[in-house]
């Protein structure tokens, strides 16, 4: 009986989160609730300059009349958030550190886990990483190497008192402070994110990359990033989150503004792997994002790549505005829910310059109580002369209880302009399932191979490091849902 | 949440107190009750606006600065005076109704069908709430007749319903109700044409609802081809059991502003819905398609080929949705809409809607937009056909897609004159 009893064990070890747990580092926090003293304290804590202050409070004061317009339009369902209930701001005691030894190792291990390339995988894997720990960057690598050559890759704390023109110029230009009622507490309160300048003409020999973290318990973590590519330059950034396991519902309310200017290419791609709650629905991040790009150049390009497995409840809709003419958007998105996760993301691609292009491939993947939406605007403006779009939106539904739903809106003021939209809904089929199983493969390996053929058009947009992680989640994020 | 609506954001409108007055209550207590009920809905919301999802494409701002009046029964109005383009239907029996009231003395005698104008209370009222939807609770508020069709055995005849807007010396409106039931087996081919006099601007606010019980069939065609200052704001309600067989076609023409929604609940397993339409659009006018198919039950299927044209500074719109509940495995639902371009200046806005709650089940959709292939055109040129003809040809041949699906062929010939007429009317304008 003990060998079964550690079998027990064993098994209830692989169905916890396996990211779940929490490093317990003293941390410097801000009382519970949200009031101008609070967002003062933020600032103050950053050491803000008054115009960022000024531009705090302004977005709060809008927050403030926005109360009851809280987004209510999306197939999600959750208690209300008391937003007097969390902390806003928590940053690791230490900071300012010279260099990697003096990190707390208690953090280091929590990245070994989790394993990000920080020590000497940092040279294998060819990464810089800006780790964002709660709400302070804490280290930065590979800093020097790209200075030299002109990239600014720092956190946004630091390029407001290094890169203040920058930051003015550019900061709330994609997400104004009165774009959405989230986008707003973000403008409020945010606390950090990575900042990203790429000079005229450079392509970025590296990808950029941040590993978000939220660990402090009652934490909502509200970053802000901001990437600009200047004329002529290219940059691939990488975004990638894991979070501790806990009870309590945690709100998460980013912000990610890009701006391309002319000839310039931003790859943008996420692997989100927030806890998604238990199977029972208990717990989870509450992720609600705004993530928008300016195309404002010629022949500019911006590409999101998402792959959404986390969150109890998914509100992202990265968006491309093609000012520029000959601008291309594309938007690859891969978004599976289990157990009782809620996901309602899609893209919006506005078309407003000549001969803009834009592509969505959108592969939304329901299992067990989940429910998967689809939600996407294609706007043809009227001077849009030449603009195509192709939409493809597929579902695949694991089990009957789940739901899949797609909601896409195609407005078109431009005859010249074509648009496409596609989408089907399917399930795994027996056959697919018994031909593999008939090979040696168990059923839940079969169901992880051909979902991932589902996704291949996206995860294939990944860049290597992440495709490979993109993938095993895939996997693991279906675990138990078949049979 | 959100309160659901804002009291203040109401949008002024002439359907208040006055034009409640002009409306006598209908003899009948329930049916005044039923009116009553209604208006206790309509009055708190009154028309929706543009916050309202399902409106949000259409908005009603200019129809509600109309200040309509109750439509009178026109007795004086003759058919004769009727738009020569609303083609004579051979063999057709026809209803004919002016400003939403049954004129007898126009309409000739139905076989196999009965026709009557006291409310059917099985139906009224089931498949078009006045909760469910604005439109019908406009209508069950100042619903002026209720006209009840009972088909129970296979109608040898199509029946064609004519409606006629015809307004006096000042804007009108009327709301009529149309319950039809189709009985066991039994089966009808209905056209259905709304068209309106020149003169003041109406509104038609026509609401029906079908019920088919097991095996029935109806063919249900309509074309709306109103004056172009004028209103019509239709709504159906159908309820399909088990193995019947419903196929809809809704053809828009004409209208300063035209909204036909369809809203189908599949009951009974091996319930097949076809719903198709086509649209062309030019000057101002502004079309709506709303569709929503709920598969509640397994085995059914649904198939949608919507597509249109516009032109000038015209606005088309389609709205569908397909629900398809935890239950209905096995369910087969399409929908497509296509629309093309003639011009600089038109919009189209689409909003094709999946929400899928079965995993054994087939849905898709598709939707595309685009103007007309030049590769196509020069094709046509290249064989001798001057480009206002290829340009005639191709929009036929897009819109055929649609109109090909029509299964009575001889609607299907007349649906397809009735684009032709409105594509060389066109060219004329042009030319001249």
């Amino acid at each position: 009986m003990a060998v079964t009893r550690e079998t027990a064990a064993t098994v209830k070890e692989i169905e916890q989160y396996k990211y779940g747990f929490v490093t317990d580092i003293e941390s410097d926090k801000a009382p519970k609730g949200l009031s101008e003293d609070i967002i003062r304290f933020i600032s103050a804590k950053k050491n803000e300059p008054d115009w960022m202050l000024e531009g705090r409070l302004k977005a709060y004061r809008h927050w403030l009349t926005q109360a009851d317009e809280e987004p209510a339009w999306a197939k999600l369902h959750y208690p209300k958030i008391d937003y007097q209930d969390a902390y806003y701001y928590a940053a690791p005691k230490q900071a300012k550190l010279a260099s990697l030894d003096e990190v707390d190792p208690k953090l280091l291990e929590t990245y070994k886990k989790l394993g990000i390339p920080l020590l000497e995988q940092q040279m294998l894997a060819g990464v810089a990483v800006d780790a964002v720990f709660d709400s302070v960057s804490v280290a930065t690598t590979y800093k020097k190497k790209l200075e030299e050559m002109g990239v600014i890759f720092m956190p946004i704390s630091e390029a407001v008192h290094k890169h203040p023109e920058l930051v003015k110029k550019y900061l709330g230009s994609v997400v104004p402070y009165t774009d959405n009622f989230f986008a707003t507490l973000n403008a409020a309160v945010f606390t950090d994110g990575s900042f990203v300048y790429i000079p005229k003409g450079l392509r970025c020999p590296m990808e950029l990359s941040t590993y978000f973290r939220i660990n402090e318990k009652n934490t909502g973590q509200f970053e802000r990033t901001l990437i600009i590519a200047d004329e002529g330059s290219y940059v691939s950034y990488l975004e990638g989150c894991t979070a501790p396991q806990r009870d309590e519902n945690q709100l998460h309310a980013a912000v990610v503004e890009l701006v391309a200017l002319d000839d310039a290419e931003i790859k943008y791609s996420t692997v989100q792997n927030w806890y998604p709650g238990d199977a029972q629905g208990k717990g989870g991040i509450y992720n609600f994002v705004t993530k928008r790009a300016a195309c404002r150049g010629r022949n500019s390009k911006v590409m999101w790549t998402q792959v959404e497995t986390g969150s109890a409840i998914t509100w992202k809709y990265p968006s491309c505005i093609l000012q520029g003419d000959n601008s291309t958007g594309e938007f690859y998105s891969v978004a599976i829910t289990n157990n009782r996760q809620q996901a309602d993301t899609g893209t919006k691609m506005i078309h407003l310059g000549r001969n803009t292009k834009s592509k969505i491939i959108s592969k939304g993947i329901s299992a067990g109580h989940a429910d998967n939406t689809y939600r996407g605007l294609v706007r043809i403006g009227a001077k849009a002369d030449n603009a195509r779009n192709y939409t493809q939106c597929d579902s695949l539904l694991i089990g009957s209880t789940c739901g899949a739903h797609t909601v896409p809106y195609i407005e078109t003021k431009n005859p010249t302009a074509h648009t496409e939209h596609e989408a089907t809904t399917s399930k795994i089929s027996e056959d697919q399932l018994f031909y593999c199983m008939q090979r040696g493969m168990t059923q839940e390996e079969a169901v992880s191979l051909i979902v991932n053929g589902f996704c291949k058009e996206v995860l294939q947009t990944l860049p290597m490091e992440f495709a490979v992680e993109a993938q095993k989640l895939v996997g693991i994020s279906l675990e138990g849902s078949v049979g | 949440m959100k309160p659901a609506q804002r009291i203040s954001g109401l949008m002024e409108h002439p359907f208040g107190a006055d034009y409640a007055r002009g409306t006598p209550a209908p003899a009948d207590r329930a049916l005044a009750a039923f009116r009553e009920q209604a208006r206790a809905v309509f009055e708190p919301q009154g028309l929706p606006g543009p916050r309202n999802e399902s409106w949000r494409f259409t908005p009603l701002r200019t129809l509600a600065k109309v200040p309509f009046i109750p439509a009178a029964a026109a007795d004086d109005v003759d058919v004769a005076a009727v738009p020569p383009q609303i083609a004579e239907l051979p063999g057709a029996a026809r209803i004919v109704l002016v400003n939403g009231i049954l004129r007898a003395d126009l309409s000739d005698t139905l076989d196999g069908v009965e026709l009557s104008t006291t409310a059917d209370r099985a139906l009224l009222g089931h498949l078009a709430s006045a909760a469910s939807a604005p439109l019908a609770a406009l209508n069950a508020s100042f619903m002026s007749q209720t006209l009840s069709l009972r088909v129970s055995t296979r109608a040898a005849k199509t029946i064609h319903l004519i409606s006629i807007a015809a307004a006096g010396s000042q804007p009108a409106a009327f709301h009529p109700r149309l319950l039809i039931s189709v009985n066991k087996g039994a089966s009808l081919t209905l056209v259905e044409t709304h068209c309106g006099l020149p003169g003041q601007p109406t509104l038609a606010n026509p609401v029906t609802e079908i019920d088919l019980a097991e095996g029935a069939s109806l063919k249900r065609y309509v074309q709306v081809t109103e004056q172009p200052d004028s209103f019509h704001l239709a709504a159906t309600g159908i309820a399909l059991a088990a193995r019947s067989r419903f196929e809809g076609f809704h053809m828009g023409l004409g209208g300063a502003l035209v909204r036909q929604e369809v809203n189908a609940v599949m009951r009974g397993t091996g319930a097949a819905l076809e719903l198709n339409g086509a649209y062309a659009l030019d000057g101002h006018s502004h079309h709506d398609f709303t569709t929503s198919i709920d598969h509640h039950v397994p085995g059914c299927a649904s198939n949608q080929v919507f597509k249109g044209v516009v032109d000038g500074g015209s606005h088309g719109v389609y709205q569908g949705r397909i629900h398809v509940a935890r239950d209905a495995q096995k369910t087969d639902a399409r929908q497509l809409h296509k629309a093309l371009f003639l011009g600089r200046g038109p919009q189209i806005d689409c909003k094709p809607e999946l929400e899928i709650y079965a995993d054994d089940v087939q849905c898709a959709h598709g939707a595309a937009t685009g103007e007309i292939d030049a590769n196509h055109l020069f094709y046509l040129a290249a064989r001798g056909i001057d480009p206002a003809t290829a340009r005639m040809l191709l929009v036929e041949a897009f819109l055929a897609d649609a109109t090909g699906r029509i299964t009575d062929e001889n609607l299907r010939a007349a649906f397809t004159r009735d684009i032709q007429g409105w594509l060389s009317r066109r060219s004329l304008k042009a030319a001249a």
